[in-house]
């Protein structure tokens, strides 16, 4: 498994990092730690470039290496990756690649971490990495642009975990949203995986727009709170009649994990209409992960 | 499949309006006065500023679309538009850009770095005032971008020095950076070489047969101007970003040490800066029989002649894209001419003025300003000048006031980081937002624009 973490600053990125590099640890995946920064336009790029080369001979290096130095420190003291010598930052062993320019580090605890640095509209050097590289997850910190957030999830093709508001120190619960998409099972087996890791409890959520609720939903959840059962993991189920979205987002408060599997419907039927992960991402402030088969 | 149709479609949204706005335009009945080449040149004219704005395809293919049409549309035949694709107004171009490269390899920028330093002192003002005093002459002869890569680290290390974090000395920052990119703007009005956009220029009153501008009959105009805005820039910058720091004297002392390492000039750089000052007096006497490009190519000539650059380098760093670009953009300016459109538009945009004035010069003028400056920050300099300047020379008659006053008023677009590669670079750096640029940027274009049209209307025509 091989997971990609976008960062964009110090400031905003702290919490991503955080969760981002706990849930890769969870499921031992190889982590890529991406920026990518504003590209300037055509007319004036080598020139940029140039004025960039000549700031690097006085050790004055991309804003985007700045921001991947720290996310490196901040992963080495949390001891995500492993104190060594060979294991240092140094931003001249940057490679040119295709896409930009990549730092590979030697394996951590079995893990490999790559540092990744490009530039460009974000939602299309995130695509064109994932392209390259097989992901599984791509993990984010959420953007005020509710678009964005959109075309995230529209035009990744990997899992997408929207961390939102994540704080490290607060306490969560998982909101598990269980209905027969074909994308719950996967979801139920992140959501263990990721609760065994974190010691987290998990709330199944199956919610019904009719009275009535189809034995494909019951089963789901049934088939859950076995699954759950069996890994001994804390959790509680709750069906509730009414608009799945609002219940998502009203059951995960700012206070839950919600995962979810992606919606079945077709690409078009989902980019003119949306769908309830799509909802449901533009509408809570919870951290969010949309599970989609491959 | 059907995903990356939709994707594709979002992200070329910009392209298919542009395209379908342009073949709407196609379907109107050509306006009266106009011949039927003019109006889809005109057509041309207005899908190249679209794709420019919002970069749908990568430039290069911009110009090449532009080149393509010309003969699609039947506006002129192959040879014809290949013939004013090359120009040496593009010989300059290209040669700035290589000269550029060649300059800043040279590891100038210590001992310019010690230069300013020597003569400033530790006091912040002084040092803003001598970023700014030495950018603007320094860009007038060797390019804006040049002198702003070359200048960045000295301005950044000096940052730096004084703060580890330089969020917390976000005033200081802002005045260091723009002392250099402002300071090299203004400095790009002084001479033809100060940037590309005045040898389009040039190269436009040579084609249109109203005048050959030599390089001193430039800086006659342009260079007094420069010479003002100097202090004028210190003051506005100084009111805009007051820093945290009154005196830098660590910061200072840090960064002489750090120079200070690099030695004496050597051999390599000392013939740098002859070359460039045979090529500096080669345009000032020789430019009006061999042109400014030649020159320019002369000089790149010697730069890899003596070994001071490598061609793999100047290769690699040269954006050959650009000069794609402003090769086909100076074709659409020349076919501006030949098809009548220049003529046409400049017609109905007197016809305009008149409707509404009665001092038709200041009116031309001031109107000339502030399209152009306000263009300029949407569009790049040099594109401005590409498309504006066949239509102003018909505006101005046998006059080289209302062009001069375009070419110039190119340089005032100091509100977005468009304008200008030396504003990209400073953005690029991370310490600066593109909403810093309207912040000072408003002032500096309200003067330059009240000192041009001071010297355009006052003393241009007493002296000139």
């Amino acid at each position: 498994m091989k997971f990609l973490l976008a960062v964009g600053s110090k400031e905003f990125s702290n919490d991503t990092l955080d969760i981002g590099s706990k849930i890769a640890q969870a499921f031992d995946a190889n982590l890529s730690i991406v920026y990518v920064g504003s590209k300037p336009k055509d007319l004036y790029l080598n020139r940029v470039k140039l004025a960039q080369e000549n700031l690097e001979k006085w050790e004055i290096y991309h804003p985007g290496v700045e921001v991947l130095k720290w996310a490196f420190k901040k992963l080495r003291d949390s001891k995500f990756i492993e104190i060594n010598d060979l294991n240092d930052f140094n931003p001249n062993n940057m490679l040119e690649t295709s896409g930009g320019y990549k730092m590979i580090l030697p394996s951590s605890y079995g893990q490999k971490i790559d540092l990744i640095l490009r530039e460009g509209d974000l939602i299309e050097e995130l695509r064109d990495e994932c392209k390259k590289e097989n992901y599984t997850i791509g993990i984010i910190g959420g953007s005020k642009k509710r678009n964005k957030s959109n075309d995230i999830l529209q035009f990744l093709p990997t899992s997408i975990f929207i961390t939102n508001n994540f704080k490290i120190n607060k306490k969560y619960r998982i909101l598990l949203c269980v209905d027969d998409s074909k994308g719950t099972e996967l979801a139920i087996k992140f959501s263990i995986i990721i609760a065994k890791k974190m010691n987290l409890e998990i709330t199944i959520i199956t919610v019904s727009k009719i009275k009535k609720f189809k034995n494909g939903y019951k089963n789901a959840a049934k088939n859950a709170g076995k699954l759950l059962e069996k890994e001994k993991i804390n959790f509680k189920q709750e069906f509730v009649f009414g608009d799945p979205v609002s219940s998502f987002v009203k059951y995960g408060k700012d206070n839950h994990i919600i995962i979810m599997g992606d919606s079945s419907k077709s690409i078009i039927k989902k980019f003119f209409f949306g769908s309830k992960p799509l909802n449901t991402l533009k509408r809570t402030n919870a951290p969010i992960l949309i599970v989609r088969n491959k | 499949m059907l995903e990356n149709i939709i994707y594709w479609s979002k992200q070329k949204k910009w392209l298919l309006l542009s395209l379908l706005f342009s073949g709407l335009l196609l379907l109107f009945p050509t306006p009266h006065g106009l011949e039927i080449s003019g109006y889809r040149i005109i057509v041309i004219v207005i899908l190249f500023i679209l794709l420019i704005l919002f970069e749908p395809i990568p430039l290069p293919a911009t110009g090449m679309l532009i080149i393509v049409l010309q003969v699609l549309f039947g506006i002129a035949s192959p040879n014809e538009v290949a013939s004013s694709f090359m120009s040496d107004s593009v010989f300059f171009i290209m040669g700035s850009l290589m000269l550029a490269i060649a300059i800043i390899s040279q590891g100038l920028d210590s001992r310019l770095a010690l230069a300013i330093i020597n003569v400033t002192g530790h006091k912040t003002w002084k040092i803003s005032f001598g970023f700014i005093l030495f950018c603007a002459l320094l860009s007038s002869f060797i390019g804006e971008h040049t002198v702003t890569a070359m200048m960045m680290p000295v301005g950044i290390t000096l940052i730096r020095n004084t703060n580890a974090n330089p969020k917390k000395n976000k005033k200081l920052s802002l005045l260091l950076l723009f002392s250099i990119a402002y300071g090299s703007a203004i400095g790009s009005i002084g001479t033809p070489s100060g940037g590309g956009r005045n040898v389009i220029m040039i190269g436009y009153l040579s084609q249109f047969g109203i005048a050959e501008v030599t390089y001193l009959e430039w800086m006659k105009y342009a260079y007094p101007i420069l010479i003002l805005q100097i202090p004028l820039t210190v003051i506005v910058l100084w009111t805009t970003f007051k820093p945290e720091k009154m005196i830098l004297d660590s910061a200072v002392i840090k960064l002489k040490t750090k120079v200070s390492q690099s030695g004496k000039l050597s051999n390599k750089q000392v013939l740098a800066i002859l070359i460039f000052i045979f090529i500096f007096f080669g345009w000032i006497f020789f430019s009006s029989t061999l042109g400014l490009g030649i020159i320019s190519l002369i000089g790149v000539i010697l730069y890899l002649s003596f070994g001071l650059i490598e061609w793999r380098d100047l290769n690699k760093n040269t954006n050959w894209g650009v000069i794609i670009l402003f090769g086909a953009a100076i074709s659409i300016g020349f076919q501006m001419k030949e098809t009548g459109a220049a003529f046409w538009l400049a017609n109905n945009f007197i016809e305009w003025v008149n409707s509404f004035s009665t001092n038709i010069n200041f009116s031309y003028s001031l109107i000339s300003v502030i399209f152009t400056s306000s263009l300029t920050n949407f569009l790049s300099n040099a594109a401005t000048i590409a498309v504006l300047g066949p239509i102003v020379i018909n505006i101005g008659g046998d006059s080289l006031i209302l062009p001069m006053i375009t070419a110039l008023s190119s340089a005032f677009g100091y509100l977005t980081i468009v304008a200008s590669p030396s504003y990209m670079i400073i953005y690029s750096s991370g310490l600066v937002k593109s909403s810093d640029f309207l912040k000072g940027g408003w002032k500096m274009m309200i003067m330059s624009i009240i000192l041009l049209l001071l010297f355009s209307n006052i003393i241009w025509p007493l002296f000139l």
